[in-house]
């Protein structure tokens, strides 16, 4: 009788349901193998205290997770790493495609997050990035560039366009002296930027002028934002 | 048959013509009545305008914060820790309400009034620690700073109105309006930026001869000034602009006046 066929008869004896010969072929194994003797002892001590104490023992909480756990145990002890041989080491890709990917729902509520997160942000980049006005546009203050001066001088305007919309708005209520104030630097600021345009007319290259012009316009956009919301 | 003088004394012209006539009594009792009615229109003007005056305790590095709409400021220094903010309002629905955050105190006209229509004239005297910064804004009316050495001045008058800068010593200077003069007396510390801009006004600076700066100036009126400062290594073109250093060049200033006069003093 071998090891195999010898621990298959240990559990039929020990439901007692084990032939009379094969009872007395196997204590003959038992006396002559130290190894089935052994693993027939613990089982006999197993059941006999299963008998005994039937009913008494607490049932995990979650044996699902127990088994769970006990089988990642197992699982893990099964692959030995030789100590001397490195495991060969899996590359990035395949160790992230290998991957089980059972996530659970907060875990999943979680990825969407991030996913949409992205997704919002790099939007927001690319609308910034490729949709926004040109900087003379958006920004106060009006820097000189490579751009002809008229076409700054235009966009510029659109911009004073705009405030003076706004300031056309509010004027009603304001008092008549703070009018003619208002009206009266609009008028001595829209000289300076005509003056200066005149200049550039004569001569296009005139730093001065240009200079000029660009603070005019600026004091003007101020001007106007600041009576806006008076 | 009647007589020509009858008609005349009958004559109902002639009758408005002596109702009308001017005499002593009548001329009191007008007189009175004007006296009446100025007494009250003065009295019913007092009565609109409204004072505040208020004291905040002042810690080591003070900072003004004042933004106005229509009105004077007048900020000076005194020898008290503390702060004293003064206000006329001209209009009885003005609301003037600072708060002090931290060393600043901060006042906000704008914010105060808003929604409450015309709010007039609001004169502010702000009387502070000598080491004090200021920053001043006002849509319309004179700004006058004297005797600080803190580390910032700046005015800021969007319209018209005279900024007047006196006895000042402080590393950041800032002076800007659209009508009006503009006026600075004081010293340009090392390292310090000074700028100075009107479009319609004259700038006067006043400082010490032995002052150390680089300049660019630019006038498009051609009016520029340097006085005692001015030197061969100046650079200009035709007159309009000039740049260049005077002793080291420490500090930076830079003076803009689009139709006005610009001109440097020395003390």
């Amino acid at each position: 009788m071998n090891c195999e066929k010898c621990q298959e008869l240990i559990h039929d004896l020990l439901d007692g349901s084990i032939s009379r010969s094969d009872e007395l072929t196997l204590n003959t194994h038992l006396r002559e193998c130290l190894d089935c003797e052994s693993v027939r002892q613990d089982l006999t001590s197993i059941v006999g205290f299963c008998r005994a104490n039937r009913g008494e023992y607490e049932a995990p909480p979650n044996s699902q997770a127990l088994w769970l756990r006990i089988r990642n145990v197992i699982e893990s002890e099964t692959i030995p790493v030789p100590s001397g041989a490195r495991a060969p080491r899996k590359s990035f890709l395949a160790d992230w495609m290998g991957r089980s990917w059972e996530l659970s729902l907060p875990q999943l509520a979680s990825l969407v997050a991030a996913i949409v997160l992205c997704v919002s942000l790099v939007t927001v980049v690319g609308v910034r990035r490729w949709g926004a006005p040109p900087p003379s546009m958006s920004q106060g203050s009006f820097s000189a560039n490579s751009t002809p001066v008229t076409d700054r001088v235009f966009q510029r305007q659109q911009l004073i366009s705009y405030w003076n919309q706004r300031v056309e708005l509010n004027k009603a209520r304001w008092s008549p002296e703070m009018r003619a104030t208002f009206e009266r630097n609009l008028q001595v600021i829209d000289q300076a930027v005509s003056q200066s345009l005149n200049e550039l007319d004569r001569n296009p290259h005139d730093e001065i002028s240009e200079q000029m012009l660009n603070e005019s316009l600026n004091d003007k956009l101020a001007l106007l934002k600041e009576f806006s919301d008076l | 048959m009647p007589q020509v003088s009858d008609c005349i004394l009958r004559s109902p012209t002639l009758m408005k013509t002596r109702s009308l006539t001017w005499l002593p009594s009548n001329r009191a009792a007008l007189a009175s009545v004007a006296v009446l009615l100025s007494v009250v229109c003065l009295s019913s003007l007092v009565q609109a305008q409204q004072k505040m005056s208020k004291r905040y305790p002042a810690g080591k590095n003070v900072r003004i914060e004042l933004k106005n709409i229509s009105g004077t400021i007048v900020v000076e220094s005194w020898n008290k820790d503390e702060i004293r903010l003064s206000a006329t309002m001209e209009s009885s629905n003005a609301h003037v309400v600072p708060r002090q955050i931290d060393e600043s105190l901060v006042v906000d006209v704008m914010s105060d009034n808003r929604g409450r229509g015309d709010v007039g004239d609001i004169n502010f005297r702000l009387q502070v620690p000598a080491n004090s910064s200021v920053d001043l804004e006002t849509r319309r009316g004179q700004i006058s700073v004297l005797n600080l050495r803190g580390s910032s001045v700046r005015a800021h008058v969007s319209t018209e109105g005279d900024i007047e800068l006196t006895n000042i010593t402080a590393s950041q200077v800032v002076a800007q309006n659209t009508i009006g003069n503009i006026f600075f007396d004081g010293e340009f510390s090392t390292g310090g930026t000074y700028e100075f801009k009107s479009t319609k006004g004259d700038i006067t600076i006043r400082i010490p001869g032995n002052s150390a700066f680089r300049l660019v100036a630019a006038s498009p009126a051609k009016r520029i000034a340097l006085g005692d400062f001015w030197n061969n290594g100046f650079k200009t073109q035709d007159g309009r602009k000039y740049v260049g250093d005077v002793g080291d060049g420490r500090s930076s200033v830079s003076v803009t006046n689009f139709s006005g006069q610009i001109t440097f003093l020395r003390k």
